[in-house]
């Protein structure tokens, strides 16, 4: 193992920051390990924040992600409201934006993704909301009682979930999509279609193929308008329509692209220097992608960790999963694909528990998206994994164990 | 002693009955509710062994992931427990799942709570 007289520093304390530091402890590493974050509160998971948090089924304290106690135990060194503003690879410092300069022997860049945000005028009126952290989920909930009607710009994921939590506080919300179909870009128009009617039979209005251009009110916004004359009065709106890499960090040499460009084992185009989660992009089957999810940004800090350690030993090969809860609804997503040839449905949309596969030209399954089927989950993530081809007739019937699907597996059966 | 509510007074513990022996084959498991609890019960190398059947992590219900050999796989986030003693094998979870003790007599399955 590399021992390095300067410290490991880790700039972003998020689940990708929390893990790298704990596994570069728990994999031997003896040296000093920093943690530093703009922000100032302790490291938290996010996606209670749409969902159990927005409810008030769980506290602050629930989605504390690591206490002061269990990091110093591990000899990590948490310094929050730093802001580091620049970087410098070749004498391996980092300047804090009240000029301390940091020394490291390796640097890890988990900064992280900001949010989008919406453009137009009146955005800066009170009641018009982003969710990405803490504070703005406690600024949403703080202010929920007061409010009966809620427009949710854009129908991704965050507003597929805040459109369920509010229908459940019993708010009249109104979902506001530019694409014809929500999720449609990722699950494809069945899939998206599906969702629009989810959203609808739970009494949400959803307006697709329209966007907003302003919000009025005198202090406290009172009514969104849009770019085809609609008038949607209410007293909160919130905005999600997507997120950016923060890779405001630079460096000569430093590529970066939607992210900061990693290979397999997460380094980045300088020496000494790595990315991982929302703010790197990767190599995932030969395409560089970027994935901006919970359970990637925990894998892949763990794996660079390790990386960081060992000298380039762990290709970085994880499928990516991400899963969302929307009304009575678990959505579990393996994979990626955005070509897809062909799509098979397992199961039942009418009995709202089924899987649809995404595959490929030469019939190998891509992706999968889960409804009410976890009981399938290990096993999609295998099926995945060992990117076969698959007989879609065996794959589409639910009576068909999924290890037994593969075109492959058959013949070999059929031979011995 | 059995009484009638279907539990098994042993000194000064109690037991429930949750399924018979037929029920839970080997390498597999079944959920249970003991009380308010839900529970999973599993059969592994012949032995019978209950833990939470809902993950210590995120709430997921234990019963729709995977028995290899001893590991428990949560099926939302992939956490891995040891059934045996309901340690953490893998994360997310950092917090064990609890223990129940189990008797297993004249095909019948007993939990105790």
């Amino acid at each position: 193992m590399t021992t390095i007289d300067k410290p490991i520093m880790i700039i972003g304390a998020g689940i990708a920051g929390v893990h790298a530091a704990e596994t570069l402890r728990n994999e031997g590493y003896e040296g000093r390990i920093v943690l530093v974050d703009r922000d100032t509160q302790l490291p938290y998971d996010r996606p209670p924040l749409s969902k159990e948090f927005m409810l008030g089924e769980s506290s602050e304290t629930d989605i504390s992600l690591r206490s002061v106690e269990s990091l110093t135990a591990l000899r990590i060194e948490l310094k929050l409201g730093v802001r580091i503003v620049s970087i410098d690879a070749e004498k391996q410092i980092a300047i804090s934006s009240d000029g301390e300069i940091m020394e490291w022997g390796k640097l890890l860049l988990t900064t992280g993704s900001s949010l989008r945000k919406l453009q137009v005028n009146g955005s800066d009126l009170e009641g018009i909301h982003y969710l990405k952290t803490l504070s703005d989920a406690i600024a949403i909930r703080q202010k929920l009682d007061g409010i009966q009607q809620i427009v949710i710009v854009g129908a991704g994921f965050i507003g597929a979930e805040l459109a369920s939590s509010f229908k459940r506080l019993g708010k009249e919300v109104t979902v506001l999509e530019h694409a014809p179909l929500p999720l449609a870009r990722i699950l494809g128009d069945e899939m998206g279609d599906y969702f629009l009617q989810l959203h609808q039979s739970e009494g949400v209005h959803v307006i697709t193929e329209d966007s907003v251009v302003q919000f009025d009110g005198t202090n406290q916004v009172e009514k969104a308008l849009t770019k085809k004359g609609r008038v949607i009065p209410c007293q909160a709106v919130i905005v999600g329509i997507g997120v950016i890499p923060n890779t405001f960090l630079s460096d000569k040499g430093l590529h970066v692209d939607r992210g900061y460009i990693v290979n397999e084992f997460g380094e980045t185009s300088l020496p000494n220097v790595y990315a991982a989660g929302d703010c790197a992009m990767w190599p995932f089957r030969g395409t560089n992608i970027h994935i901006e999810h919970w359970d990637h940004a925990v894998n892949h800090g763990k794996c660079v960790a390790k990386n960081m350690l060992g000298g380039d030993s762990n290709a970085y090969t994880t499928i990516p999963y991400f899963w969302s809860d929307q009304y009575d609804h678990r959505l579990q997503y393996f994979g990626h694909t955005k070509n897809w040839e062909a799509t098979v449905l397992r199961g039942n949309m009418v009995d709202k528990q089924f899987t649809h596969f995404y595959l490929n030209a030469s019939g190998v399954v891509e992706a999968a998206l889960l409804v009410n089927q976890p009981k399938n989950a290990l096993a999609v993530r295998r099926l995945i994994k060992q990117q076969q081809p698959v007989d879609p007739d065996l794959l589409s019937n639910p009576e068909v164990n999924l290890k037994k699907v593969h075109i492959q597996a058959k013949e070999d059966k059929v031979s011995n | 002693m059995i009484n009638q509510a279907g539990s098994l007074q042993l000194g000064d513990s109690k037991y429930t009955f949750v399924a018979t022996s037929d029920s839970v084959e080997e390498g597999e498991m079944i959920e249970v509710t003991v009380g308010k609890e839900t529970l999973v019960v599993a059969r592994v190398h012949g032995s019978v062994h209950a833990v939470d059947g809902i993950c210590s992590h995120a709430y997921s219900e234990l019963v729709d992931g995977e028995l290899e050999d001893h590991c428990l796989y949560c099926p939302l986030h992939f956490a891995c427990f040891d059934i045996r003693d309901g340690s953490v094998v893998e994360g997310p979870a950092d917090e064990p799942l609890s223990v129940y003790s189990v008797i297993e007599l004249d095909g019948f399955i007993w939990v105790k709570g």
